[in-house]
């Protein structure tokens, strides 16, 4: 996706290189994809029984929750980070070096993205366990859960200087407690 | 025999009732399950079958009245019971993008094997089902049948204690339908607690040691076949195979205390008997009867009612009241 930008070459302004760009769209497009599988999944799993055979067996439901979650964001996380390095090599050479600024701006890059990616994945964990069917799940995460996963952004739109622990911070509050009500939500649920 | 005399057991149900906002599903149910017991659950669609079943192994709550299985309490000490459970669900699911292996390896862990005791535990329990060749395939190619037994291996994977079985043999060929029941009947023989739900009655009748009667979410009878039959009157009719008939055995009917004389093939009769005469001095006199007349007596056998027959008794009685 990032040689695929770079072929583009999409005009980005002065202030947002090339790895911020396509870290940001990586986190948007894929997150929200996963965050809509993983809703769908867990409600197609949830309305066929799948969890009866989990549930007899001696662990926790909150397991079950956040393995759906672990699962699936690990593996986004390691796309973006793949998707940030490819970015770093062309902002490289676009950018004729001055790698400080780069991995500067690679860094605050993958706080954003990693931050989004976790907010979606656990709103889509919580729209699945609270979905009724696959249908609703798909909607309400589009125009839910994506909404929700921009909170991560705030603090580099409110241009507070070293942005990266406050988004990162605001990331993982954020996908707690999504994940909390989920896990609550799942634990008291009857099946 | 009644239930609610017995309160000592492996699984005790005590008073249990189960409301689903204005719909009472389960309404003070009460019975007892001893350890090594095979007890089959029967009754008519929306009797509350699985109902009862989910409460059991810890997927719903009972709105009124306790649950002891083993030692514990349920839903409480649901972790200890999970220990020793296995459960087939009515419509069991696996995610099917998992291979055979995969999936029952899963299992295995999550329900406290070690790495090498799941690959002995899964070889035994696939041989024990007759899949031992499915190991590798993807669980969306496997037909209805095979999963079916797949739901069978991953309930026994753990050797459990409490085997909790809904509908087990629904969705299975005669020839696994067999394999099945004697699956369980040796599960029973090993020690193994067996509860199952099935609508098929013959099956019932071939595997459980004790029967329990549901409709409309009570318990209408529990006991062992014979039990049941014993509550219900008995159907005065006597079964004679002849080896030789010789024609004359319309004259039966004139005979004390017998009703009426069916022949339904040459060589057999059923007799009926009047239901106030004395069955034996009745069956005496036929005998002779029988041997006056020039017949050859091969056999001759008391009919007693069939589960069948016992099941639409109780359901009918449960219907009226």
């Amino acid at each position: 996706m990032a040689v695929l930008l770079h072929l583009w070459s999409p005009y980005t302004g002065e202030e947002m290189p090339f790895t911020l760009l396509s870290t940001l769209l990586v986190s948007s497009i894929g997150g929200t994809l996963a965050a809509v599988m993983l809703a769908v999944s867990i409600v197609h799993e949830k309305s066929q029984h799948v969890y009866d055979l989990f549930l007899v067996r001696p662990l926790k439901r909150w397991y079950i929750v956040t393995s759906k979650f672990f699962a699936v964001y690990t593996c986004i996380a390691i796309a973006s980070i793949l998707t940030l390095i490819m970015g770093i090599v062309i902002d490289y050479f676009v950018m004729g070096g001055a790698p400080a600024v780069i991995l500067n701006e690679a860094i605050q890059s993958l706080a954003v993205s990693l931050s989004m990616m976790a907010v979606s994945s656990s709103a889509g964990v919580l729209i699945g366990v609270v979905a009724p069917s696959v249908l609703v799940g798909v909607i309400v995460m589009i125009y839910g859960g994506n909404q929700i996963s921009v909170l991560p952004l705030l603090p580099s739109m409110l241009n507070i200087s070293n942005p990266v622990p406050f988004t990162l911070v605001l990331g993982a509050v954020t996908s707690c407690v999504l994940l909390l009500i989920a896990v609550f939500i799942f634990s008291k649920k009857q099946f | 025999m009644s239930a609610s005399n017995e309160r000592n057991g492996f699984v005790v149900f005590d008073g249990v009732s189960k409301r689903y906002g204005s719909l009472l599903a389960l309404n003070d149910v009460s019975f007892a399950i001893q350890e090594g017991e095979i007890f089959g659950y029967i009754g008519p669609n929306g009797a509350g079958k699985t109902t009862t079943i989910k409460i059991m192994v810890g997927l719903l709550k009972s709105t009124q009245g306790k649950l002891h299985i083993g030692d514990h309490q349920m839903p409480e000490e649901k972790g200890e019971v999970h220990k020793m459970l296995g459960y087939l669900p009515q419509n069991v699911a696996f995610q099917e993008w998992r291979t055979v292996n995969h999936a029952l390896t899963t299992f295995g862990k999550l329900s406290g094997l070690n790495k090498n005791e799941v690959e002995d535990h899964i070889k035994k329990v696939l041989e024990l089902v007759a899949l031992p060749d499915v190991r590798n395939k993807k669980i969306v190619e496997l037909s209805g049948g095979m999963t079916q037994k797949l739901g069978l291996a991953q309930a026994l994977l753990h050797d459990p204690r409490l085997l909790v079985l809904d509908e087990p043999l629904s969705g299975l060929d005669p020839e696994s339908r067999y394999e099945v029941k004697q699956v369980i009947k040796k599960l029973g023989k090993s020690g193994t607690t067996v509860f199952f739900s099935s609508h098929i009655l013959s099956d019932v009748q071939d595997v459980a040691i004790k029967i329990g009667i549901l409709n409309f979410g009570r318990i209408m009878q529990i006991g062992t076949l014979d039990e049941l039959k014993s509550a219900f009157p008995i159907r005065h009719v006597v079964n004679v195979r002849l080896s030789h008939d010789s024609g004359r055995c319309r004259e039966l009917e004139s005979l004390r205390g017998v009703t009426d004389v069916e022949q339904p093939a040459n060589n057999s009769l059923l007799v009926h008997l009047d239901s106030e005469a004395d069955v034996d001095e009745t069956i005496h006199e036929l005998i002779k009867s029988l041997l006056n007349i020039g017949c050859r007596i091969r056999s001759i056998t008391p009919v007693f009612p069939t589960l069948d027959e016992v099941y639409l008794q109780y359901i009918r009685r449960g219907e009226h009241s």
